[in-house]
């Protein structure tokens, strides 16, 4: 038993998207653009060229932050998303009745409809595959040219992502909602 | 049936009796329009079971739309009429007696109508009838708006039942009781939209008792509308008395409606937060809110009750159907207002413009549910007026 999470360098991300292809690769997301788990986020710079504010063209990965109390888990009237004994948000397909609470109810646009099995999908953080084969990397930190993520327990004091987030300045998306995500942006 | 009418007292009847009525030109015109409603239905149903949510124009930005605006436009109606068909039976103002009947079949059919369009939204009806039983999520405010709308509904059918056999003690009884639990349900349903704290437009206090007052003010519309089609504005005195009762609160509610509105969005607006203050503007501006909330749903109602100083019943049966297009507007843009604000404000796909507001019109086949189940509505109340007697007024 764990308690996964992940920190991202973002500034460190490039916006090559292969996250994006390895996670769909990986857990056999659909294709088309709105069915996604993770993604990059991008602004346009600012001001009018040549003056170009470059510093504000920050790219921004995201995906499901694996809330410790996730507005998802409290919506499901069937207990459909739950969390697994790694604290890992995960969703029971045998259970989900697509009312899309939960899609309205996640502050980060995190969840999509599967239209193979008409429930609602998201991030998990591998569990199907890569964690349920033993390894203990995601394909979106494993594909990373620079290493913008690092994915680990968060209950180990010695695991790379602890030591990171003991030396280094983090901070959470929308933080002011109470979900205590387990997804740390490093400054 | 015999066992049945032992149950609930029902008039003699045969299914070519409940198929004939008179042709007036009214009763004609509803029939057609009954009939094209239920055409409509029976196509947006066919079009869902081959396309699934395909046929329907909701995405993972605006995942719900029309079907859920409807459903809480019937299950409003539904609760406005239990409220005043409880004025009478469980609260003892003799003026509504003679209503309760009619309002209480009133709220058992809009409420099957709001059932019959949310099995067509919801992905897996059987699956949520067994799973909300099974494995309950007791923090869910749609859990215990589904539950309780359940019980509700039986409570209002038992409450009907006793109305019909004249004990007026036990459908007291179950009529306080439905009423709770209907206000509870109601308010929940409220709560689902107000427990969303990613949607700050919508999260807090205000729709759980938004929601129990705009019920108040739909069951009073509905009524004159029932009563107006009923006796075909030739209202007797004994109805004609709570009516003109009726208008006087309407226009009390309307009144605190317009005030808590004006607060709201003052509230909103003040101070420029993010996310609300410019979500309210946005709102503000829009033409659904304007002319459908304001001015149909509050302000021309408003002030024709004032102008006629509440005495000018068939006047108001007009301003009713007024007003139920405004109730309309306001369940549409509760629905669209609490998703119109983008979760993800950065670009995520190549070449495309950083997300603004977020855009959504109802598909044909949302079209045709949504609406279509106001024909389930007039076919069940037809037959409920067929096979019941509901204009019993000495009890």
């Amino acid at each position: 038993m764990a308690r996964y999470g992940m920190a991202l360098d973002y500034k460190n991300c490039i916006n090559c998207k292969a996250c994006e292809v390895a996670c769909k690769e990986e857990n056999g997301v659909e294709l088309g653009a709105e069915k996604h788990r993770i993604w990059v986020g991008g602004n346009n710079p600012e001001g009018q060229w040549p003056l170009l504010d470059i510093a504000s063209a920050a790219f921004l990965p995201s995906q499901c932050q694996q809330c410790d109390e996730a507005p998802c888990e409290e919506v499901c009237p069937t207990h459909a998303t739950y969390y697994d004994e790694n604290g890992v948000v995960r969703v029971d397909a045998d259970k989900c009745i697509l009312c899309s609470y939960c899609m309205n109810a996640c502050p980060y646009d995190a969840r999509y409809v599967d239209d193979r099995t008409m429930t609602v999908d998201k991030c998990t953080f591998c569990s199907d595959t890569r964690l349920a084969r033993g390894e203990t990397t995601t394909a979106c930190q494993n594909t990373c040219p620079t290493k913008v993520r690092t994915f680990g327990d968060l209950d180990d004091p010695n695991s790379e992502i602890s030591e990171l987030l003991r030396t280094r300045e983090h901070f959470s998306l929308k933080s002011h909602l109470g979900t205590n995500p387990k997804l740390f942006y490093l400054t | 049936m015999n066992f049945i009418k032992k149950i609930i007292p029902m008039k003699d009847f045969t299914l070519r009796s409940l198929m004939q009525f008179e042709k007036t030109p009214l009763n004609m015109l509803m029939f057609v329009i009954t009939i094209a409603l239920l055409v409509a239905f029976g196509w947006g149903v066919v079009e869902y079971l081959v396309h699934s949510h395909h046929a329907y124009n909701i995405t993972r930005q605006h995942p719900w739309g029309l079907l859920i605006a409807m459903y809480i436009f019937f299950v409003v109606s539904s609760t406005g009429l239990c409220i005043v068909g409880s004025l009478g039976d469980v609260f003892g103002f003799k003026d509504y007696m003679a209503m309760s009947k009619r309002a209480i079949l009133g709220s058992i059919v809009t409420i099957l109508a709001g059932f019959a369009v949310i099995a067509f939204e919801i992905g897996h009806p059987v699956r949520m009838l067994i799973y909300n039983v099974l494995s309950p999520g007791l923090t869910s405010a749609i859990w215990w708006m589904g539950t309780l709308y359940g019980i509700y509904l039986t409570f209002m059918i038992i409450e009907f039942i006793f109305l019909m056999r004249n004990d007026m003690k036990n459908a007291r009884i179950f009529g306080l009781t439905g009423l709770l639990v209907g206000l509870a349900a109601h308010s929940n349903l409220g709560g689902v939209f107000g427990f969303l704290n990613a949607r700050i437009i919508s999260n807090g206090v205000f729709y759980p008792t938004y929601f129990i007052l705009t019920a108040f003010i739909t069951g009073i519309y509905l009524t004159y509308l029932m009563y107006g089609f009923r006796y075909k504005m030739q209202i007797p005195d004994d109805i004609k008395k709570g009516l003109l009762g009726l208008a006087k609160i309407q226009a009390l509610l309307l009144g605190i409606l317009m005030f808590f509105e004006t607060w709201k969005l003052m509230t909103a607006v003040y101070g420029g937060m993010p996310g609300r203050a410019d979500t309210a503007e946005h709102i503000f501006h829009s033409a659904g809110f304007l002319y459908g909330e304001v001015l149909c749903g509050m302000v021309i109602p408003f002030v024709v009750m004032l102008a006629t100083k509440w005495q000018s019943i068939k006047l108001y049966v007009f301003t009713s159907f007024i007003g139920m297009i405004g109730i309309f507007f306001m369940r549409y843009d509760l629905v669209h207002d609490t998703q119109v604000k983008p979760l993800q404000m950065m670009k995520i796909t190549e070449y495309q413009l950083p997300p603004t507001w977020i855009e959504y019109f109802p598909s044909a086949a949302e079209i045709a549910i949504g609406f279509g189940a106001i024909g389930i509505f007039f076919m069940l109340y037809y037959f409920g007026q067929k096979m019941f007697e509901l204009d019993a007024t000495e009890h």
